[in-house]
């Protein structure tokens, strides 16, 4: 007793030692992976890019809300379907002096689609061809074909500005290492695998941000990551565990922060093979799961039930009413596959007319996902109280990803999380549904052909007339709840689980984006 | 003696070629490209292609290997095919951390493990032999991914003594430490005991009790130094394990050391990383084989190197 | 691990072997862990009929909850009843284990003996394989072969067994070398007995109760091994039973719901004190001069 007293003191009188040297206000971040860069060149992953994007700031950006906000552009117009205007800020510097301009823009982009090889994002950009200068301080955005999701695609965080200078000066693999922007926060160290060390910009064009550090670690065991929170030792938990959420919540410690996402975490159906190429095996499997007690149990707050195979915050999301069409009902999902010719035996197994059992191959993607490994084995269980039988084939996330895009799949069901990262539509829709975007040069897994589906897509994309788009894509939405190519299980949550000391934090949808220069440590 | 050494030394390359080897045909045989894991999500297929070219990774396997070979004997280890990164740099930022565990988990199998071996040897069959020999068997017996979660849990959470996970002060080093060398601590204890038995039998240990020499100094005096030399063996092999990387220790503890890097190496199809990693691996069990047998001639003598 | 002191008197069979069972026997540590492998082969065994429930019936309602009078153990994080998977478990670490040691002993001990016995260039290069495969962390090597085949029971057996092979190459030369010198082979030989005939009658009964105390030692070793893959997600697979699956995900409920990682930790601390237990008191009953003086 006496020596926990004793204890208790000195861990105080250390505390308010170490408080007075440091009077500066860090803010201590901990996620599950080191970046692979910290150029958005070379990194598009979200552990990259919420370091990157204190760094690097792109013309416009999206808000929590959704909507378009001012960045390093003041203003912008499209002038022609295919060319989009941006008239720049002219009062903002470099962390290393160089001035921003026009040059810089142009030389961000041309970085990412005129370098051997070229940017990743590059790919992402779909049409867009590149940027040319007007004059100092405009800029057009051009693509080779009118393109509907134009402006959502400049406020992606891969496109932040890179200071031309620094690049030159440093080369590209210094500058990926340690990049120099315009942001909020100004790069200091990066110890791999442990810490990623940002400081305030005192000529920030906003302001200073009221934090002066910000250090993000390493930490990949998700045990570990709540247990710093609860230690003290982190300030922020990115991508914490769910079943811990409502325990913080109810705590007054702790906060915890979310936003629907735009990621959907999804069952898919290879319709290439025979088994679940009929669409009654299909519905069968959809009635068999009960979706809502996944989000439940499993989810617990950390995703929230699926309604499309878009997530919600996303443009062109219509809800595909999946529990009204498909509610959980086994009876239901056993006379369906009765009616698909299997009979159940005496072991509760379906069985076709040879008498071979119902059984489907699973390739689920395993710990890349929240909770898809856990999920993987639920939907088994749910399988055989139906009496099919499910085989999972879980390996490391390399060797999935090669067999996803593989020329041909061979697994019955594929499980993966799909992020529109563009949050439009057409990213998702696009690459994964149109028949000829099969793999591996596209997304098209399941195979999906639909005539009225691929036109429907082509005119989305085409036009810059939103509303139109938004109605083309409500009409996919409800064809793919008829076909059910794939069934969504639960959409993303982006979650973050915070000391209540740290205020000024709001959850963004797009996993990628991290808002961090309005928060502070009061 | 020199010549010995020199033998040693060279006697190294065939093993560090013959491992890169194994690795470099292992990671051909694994599935996984990694220019497509590079590139992600939404690569193009030429993407992928026009990458696997600039890594050179559409060569044949056997031009890789002697194109790396060359490189090797040029000091060059690459970059690793993930970040770009020289693996040297790679390497000697990680090995660091890795060194600085493994020294603290062997200082404290040499203070813990050898007085424990002793203590048990000096009064076999007894009840703190016994005790001594069941709990070192019980660490030896615990999983060390285990031993840390429940570690973390008493001494971190509840206890809140040490931090979680992470690198920094020497209170970040203690928990993984003591974790990586609970199960080297155990054998160690048990070979010392055994050792110094056997060594009691001895004709010349007979001699000497017979003379009247008191038992502790027979223990500490005439035993000891002839026990040494399979303790240190042990020690060596377990030093040597430590260095080649504690996986599972690191994993639990977020210490960014060797092991870790080794896993992520395979799990990311860095075999260019992989590849350095191993040859340094290969020369840290060589070189910690020789510190093996070196200190044989300073324990014992009559040792002889040729 | 321990280098077991090979076994020195070559005396005649039936007394010899009512001798070892005597003092083994009379080793109460070695008794206890004969109990505990004795107690997991009969669950591995009988598990059916000793487990309350079916291990991989899930219950999402009753997730996660401590143990009570329904559920001895409680449940895990799909509400399965940790119980009956712990006895499920045990099969999956002994068929890993007991397959993987029995392939490394038989190549092993094989290369081994061959190695020692013609000796000159075989020796060398047997030997010399076996230290290049020494010179890797044996994890690691674990983790290249398992990433390299995919996870799965057989992929783990497999790596498993790689990794014993050199020990118990080690071990079987090492006895052949020593035995080769003793006075009786050298006799036998000198008598004009075929060179398969030494091996056979004179070789290998003599270093057989080596291996067997290494067998049991590895087999606990690979228990552990087996539960290191596992928790890195390498192991068997679902919804098969696996302690150290079980640890690895309830690592992540260490905090709120502490048992579900705990409890299968303890079941592998257990057999592997089992194994340890065996493999010592066997080496003891072998060569008591390890005990008293």
């Amino acid at each position: 007793m006496l020596t926990t007293r004793v204890f208790t003191m000195v861990l105080l009188v250390t505390m308010l030692l170490t408080g007075t040297v440091l009077a500066q206000k860090t803010l201590t971040i901990v996620r599950p992976t080191d970046p692979v860069s910290l150029d958005p060149q070379l990194e598009t992953t979200a552990p990259g890019s919420w370091v990157f994007s204190q760094i690097l700031e792109p013309l416009i950006t999206v808000n929590q809300d959704m909507e378009i906000e001012s960045r390093l552009a003041t203003s912008w117009e499209f002038i022609d379907p295919t060319r989009l205007r941006f008239t720049l800020r002219q009062d903002v510097t470099f962390h290393d002096g160089t001035p921003f301009n026009a040059e810089a823009v142009a030389f961000t982009w041309d970085r990412a689609f005129n370098n051997d090889p070229p940017g990743r994002w590059k790919a992402l950009a779909g049409p867009v061809s590149g940027v040319e200068i007007v004059d100092e301080y405009t800029v057009d955005i051009v693509a080779s074909q009118p393109y509907g999701p134009m402006l959502l695609t400049v406020t992606m965080p891969y496109t932040g500005v890179v200071s031309p200078t620094a690049v030159e000066t440093m080369g590209d693999d210094a500058f990926s290492r340690a990049p120099v922007g315009t942001g909020p926060f100004k790069f200091v160290e990066w110890r791999a695998n442990d810490r990623i060390v940002i400081e305030a910009n005192d000529d920030y064009w906003r302001g200073r941000p009221a934090l002066d550090r910000i250090v993000f670690r390493t930490v990949p065991e998700e045990g570990a990551r709540m247990l710093s929170l609860r230690t003290g030792e982190a300030d922020m938990v990115l991508m914490p565990t769910p079943s811990d959420l409502p325990a913080l919540e109810a705590d007054p410690d702790f906060i915890v922060e979310g936003a629907p996402g735009v990621g959907v975490f999804y069952l898919a159906f290879n319709l290439e093979r025979p088994a679940v190429s009929d669409v009654r095996v299909r519905q069968a499997v959809a009635h068999a799961i009960d979706r809502e007690l996944i989000a439940e149990a499993i989810l617990e707050g950390g995703g929230v039930l699926a309604t499309s195979v878009i997530g919600e915050p996303v443009f062109g999301y219509k809800d595909m009413e999946l529990l009204e069409r498909y509610p959980y009902d086994p009876e239901r999902a056993i006379e369906l596959l009765e009616e698909a010719g299997y009979t159940r035996g005496n072991d509760g197994l379906m069985r076709d007319d040879a008498g071979q059992v119902l059984r489907l191959d699973a390739l689920p993607s395993n710990g890349r996902s929240l909770k898809d490994r856990e999920i993987a084995e639920v939907l088994q269980e749910f399988l055989r109280q139906v009496g099919i039988e499910v085989e999972l084939h879980v390996f490391e996330w390399a060797t999935t990803f090669s067999l996803m895009r593989g020329e041909t799949l061979d697994y019955d069901l594929n499980s993966f999380t799909w992020f529109t990262t563009t949050a439009d539509a057409d990213y998702t829709m696009y690459s994964n549904y149109v028949s000829t975007e099969t793999p591996p040069a596209s997304w098209n897994r399941w195979r999906y052909a639909n005539a009225d589906v691929d036109e429907w897509l082509k005119a989305a994309r085409a036009s810059l007339d939103m509303d139109e788009r938004a109605e083309l894509y409500g009409m996919v939405q409800d064809q793919l709840a008829i076909d059910l190519p794939a069934i969504p299980l639960y959409g993303s949550y982006e979650v973050a689980a915070l000391s209540a000391d740290v205020t000024g934090f709001v959850a963004h949808p797009i996993q990628y984006i991290l808002d961090l220069f309005p928060v502070d440590k009061p | 003696m020199l010549n010995y050494l020199l033998r040693r030394i060279l006697l190294t390359i065939p093993l560090a070629l013959g491992v890169v080897f194994i690795v470099t045909i292992s990671f051909d045989l694994i599935p996984g490209d990694p220019a497509a894991l590079i590139l992600g999500e939404f690569a193009t297929p030429q993407a992928v292609a026009e990458l696997r070219t600039s890594l050179g990774l559409d060569r044949p396997l056997l031009v890789r290997y002697v194109a790396y070979v060359g490189d090797i004997l040029q000091g060059d280890l690459g970059r690793s095919i993930r970040d770009r990164r020289p693996v040297t740099a790679i390497l000697s930022e990680t090995f660091p951390y890795t060194v600085q565990l493994a020294l603290a988990a062997i200082v404290l199998v040499l203070i813990v493990g050898i007085p424990l071996g002793l203590l048990a040897a000096s009064r076999p069959g007894s009840w703190i032999d016994n005790v001594i020999r069941v709990t070192s068997l019980a660490g030896l017996s615990m999983p060390v991914f285990w031993t840390g979660l429940v570690f973390i849990v008493i001494f971190s959470v509840n206890l809140r003594w040490f931090p979680v996970s992470g690198t920094g002060t020497w209170r970040h080093l203690v928990l993984p430490a003591v974790t990586l060398a609970l199960p080297s601590i155990a054998v160690v204890a048990r070979m010392t005991r055994a050792t110094v038995l056997e060594v009691l039998r001895e004709d010349f240990i007979r001699t000497a009790r017979a003379k009247g020499v008191g038992e502790t100094s027979l223990l500490y005096k005439h035993t000891l130094r002839n026990a040494l030399i399979p303790v240190v063996t042990v020690l060596g092999l377990q030093l040597g394990q430590m260095l080649g990387g504690a996986v599972l220790t690191e994993t639990v503890f977020a210490w960014p050391g060797v092991g870790r890097l080794t896993v992520f190496a395979i799990f990311n199809r860095d075999f260019v990383l992989m590849q350095g990693l191993v040859l340094v691996l290969a020369m840290v069990y060589v070189f910690v084989n020789l510190l093996v047998d070196l200190s044989y001639g300073l324990i014992d003598p009559r040792v002889a190197y040729s | 691990m321990s280098l077991a002191a090979a076994p020195q008197a070559p005396a005649a069979g039936a007394t010899r072997r009512n001798d070892v069972w005597r003092r083994f026997r009379r080793n109460t540590l070695g008794m206890i862990g004969a109990v505990i492998v004795i107690v997991m082969v009969l669950m591995a065994v009988f598990a059916p009929y000793l487990a309350p429930n079916d291990p991989a019936s899930q219950d999402l309602r009753a997730r996660r909850t401590a143990p009570n009078v329904q559920y001895l153990l409680g449940t895990d994080e799909f509400g399965r009843d940790i119980l009956s998977r712990i006895i499920y478990g045990a099969r999956a670490s002994l068929v890993v284990a007991v397959t993987s040691v029995a392939i490394g002993l038989t190549l092993g001990s094989f290369l081994g003996a061959l190695a020692g016995y013609l000796g000159g260039l075989v020796d060398g290069v047997v030997m010399r394989t076996m230290d290049l495969f020494l010179a890797f962390p044996y994890l690691l090597l674990a983790i290249i072969i398992v990433s390299a085949l995919g996870p799965g029971l057989q992929n783990t057996i497999f790596a498993i067994a790689v990794w014993t092979i050199p020990a118990f190459a080690r071990v079987a030369r090492s006895a052949v070398l020593q035995l080769k010198e003793r006075d009786f082979v050298t006799a036998a030989k000198s008598l004009g007995a075929k060179e398969a005939r030494v091996m056979r009658v004179h070789l290998l009964p003599n270093f057989g109760s080596t291996l067997l105390v290494y067998a049991s030692l590895y087999l606990a070793y690979a228990i552990l091994m087996e539960s290191a893959l596992s928790f890195l997600g390498l192991g068997v697979q679902p919804p098969t039973a696996s302690w150290a699956g079980m640890i690895a995900s309830g690592r992540n409920y260490i905090t709120s719901a502490p048992h579900i990682a705990t409890i299968p930790g303890i079941a592998i601390a257990i057999a592997v004190l089992g194994f340890n237990l065996l493999g010592d008191g066997l080496r003891d009953a072998y060569d008591p001069r390890t005990v008293k003086r």
